[in-house]
């Protein structure tokens, strides 16, 4: 305890007048940090679908158990994304085939020096990854050969591309939906079964029937694109991924990894935490960008 | 013009239930019919609602058709029924099956009466079980990548196989597009 009796009397009253110019400041600061933090919930309630809707951005890119790396990741640049839209773009080199990390590199610095890209031009935009494959196609002849995931986000909208069996997987709802189809063998069976009119089975015991038609290094490759965009809501997670992400955590357990208030870099953490729970001798190289869409003022 | 593809497997169970029934004069009607929910004579009551669909009184407004299909059919019957008319769709139903619709990047459900379409619109019809098996963003995706509605459907069809292998009970859907 402190005897403040043996204090002079102007120091007890600087004392006092110090006390209540703080009490004074503290209770000014906090009226005016509540009524900002209502101010600012009522605003964004109101004006909700007048707010931009933009992308919260988070990646990682880890090797496995293979000698090489041979994932590749594409980000445009964040300061254009007003201007040119968000891109973001995985490619992972086919595994048994030689120089995948070649390839997989080859085809995101191609993304690189043809960015930016226009938005409504989706043909253009498959035409220039055909030309890329073909490229790779008259270098390698097949012996070589990677696949590509690409999303283009401007706006509220999304279009995305792809070749091959990566993965553009959209969580809504607390529900994770792969959007493109794996162009692999498989798909042509089940087409074959279900107009014969029976089970599927069959198609997935075949491990060749993974085998891709279509990847890059193909000649005149049909890429899988929209030929119309996505529209996409506050909270809309995306994820562009290469397949070790999936082998590792498949499509309906990816949820239970990630909590909704997580922003985008939390949820990345969460997914490659989750694959690297496994703990799998075998892990295929695992890497993937997330974007959270957002609200935001700016 | 219309565009459109159906798509019908009778799956694990015993007989095939559903109907889909297409007609294209005076003006296109498509119908599906879902029996999984009769306890007797599915068939029978698949090929009334077949009969009526194809006589003179298929061709009455929707809603004089529907009182006829509840005075004729078992109350546990369910169907769904579509009629272009121009440039929209005029639709019916009763029960789980129902119809959805792809416009400006997004899904949702069909509601009944008139609806007016634009040429980059797609619609799917189907029963319960078919979009049980499927989420909406699937059906969305599938849609807007899809060139065609036989492409459309193969696409879905993956993804249910996905899940199911095809195991499942009866399916029965129809992909359509406007044509310009």
């Amino acid at each position: 305890m402190y005897d403040f009796s043996l204090l002079p009397d102007d120091s007890l009253l600087a004392l006092f007048i110090a006390l209540v110019l703080f009490s004074v400041a503290f209770v000014s600061f906090s009226i005016v940090a509540v009524f900002t933090l209502v101010k600012s919930t009522v605003y964004s309630k109101i004006h909700k679908d007048k707010l931009h809707l933009i992308c919260d951005v988070a990646y990682f890119h880890e090797k496995g158990k293979r000698d090489n790396q041979e994932d590749s990741l594409y980000i445009s640049p964040m300061g254009e994304a007003e201007d040119n839209g968000f891109i973001a773009a995985c490619s992972d080199g086919m595994g048994g085939l030689l120089n995948g990390e070649v390839v997989s590199k080859y085809v995101t610095d191609s993304l690189t020096e043809n960015y930016p890209y226009k938005f409504d031009a989706q043909d253009e935009n498959s035409k220039m990854i055909s030309d890329i494959s073909d490229r790779v196609y008259e270098e390698y002849h097949l012996s070589a050969g990677a696949t590509l995931v690409m999303v283009h986000i401007y706006d509220e909208y999304m279009n995305f591309y792809s070749l091959g069996d990566s993965n553009i997987i959209l969580i809504r709802n607390n529900r994770a939906t792969l959007l493109n189809y794996k162009q692999n063998y498989i798909t042509l069976m089940i087409k074959k079964f279900s107009e014969g009119g029976i089970d599927t089975t069959d198609a997935y015991k075949d491990t060749r029937a993974r085998g891709l038609i279509d990847f890059v290094g193909n000649l005149n490759c049909n890429v899988l694109k929209t030929s119309r965009p996505i529209r996409l809501f506050e909270n809309d997670i995306i994820i562009v991924s290469s397949d070790g992400v999936t082998d590792a955590v498949p499509l309906n357990r990816i949820v239970n990894h990630i909590h909704f208030d997580q922003n985008a870099t939390g949820i990345a953490r969460a997914i490659k935490y989750g694959v690297k729970a496994r703990k799998n001798p075998r892990q295929d190289n695992y890497s993937a960008v997330v974007i959270k869409m957002k609200r935001s003022y700016v | 013009m219309i565009e459109y593809y159906t798509f019908k497997h009778r799956g694990y169970s015993l007989e095939y239930r559903d109907e889909i029934f297409l007609r294209l004069v005076p003006s296109i009607t498509v119908a599906i019919f879902n029996g999984n929910k009769l306890e007797s004579a599915p068939k029978s009551q698949s090929l009334l609602f077949s009969e009526i669909l194809s006589s003179e009184e298929g061709r009455k407004n929707l809603n004089d058709l529907n009182d006829i299909f509840e005075d004729c059919l078992d109350d546990k019957s369910e169907y769904l029924i579509l009629r272009v008319i121009n440039n929209g769709i005029e639709s019916i139903r009763r029960g789980d099956v129902c119809a959805k619709i792809v416009s400006k990047g997004q899904i949702s459900l069909l509601p009944n009466g008139f609806y007016g379409l634009s040429p980059e619109d797609r619609i799917i019809c189907a029963t319960e079980n078919f979009f049980d098996n499927i989420t909406d963003e699937g059906i969305l995706a599938d849609a807007l990548v899809a060139d065609s509605c036989n492409e459309w459907m193969n696409m879905m069809i993956r993804r249910i196989s996905d899940l199911t292998q095809l195991k499942c009970g009866n399916l029965s859907a129809v992909t359509l597009k406007l044509v310009k």
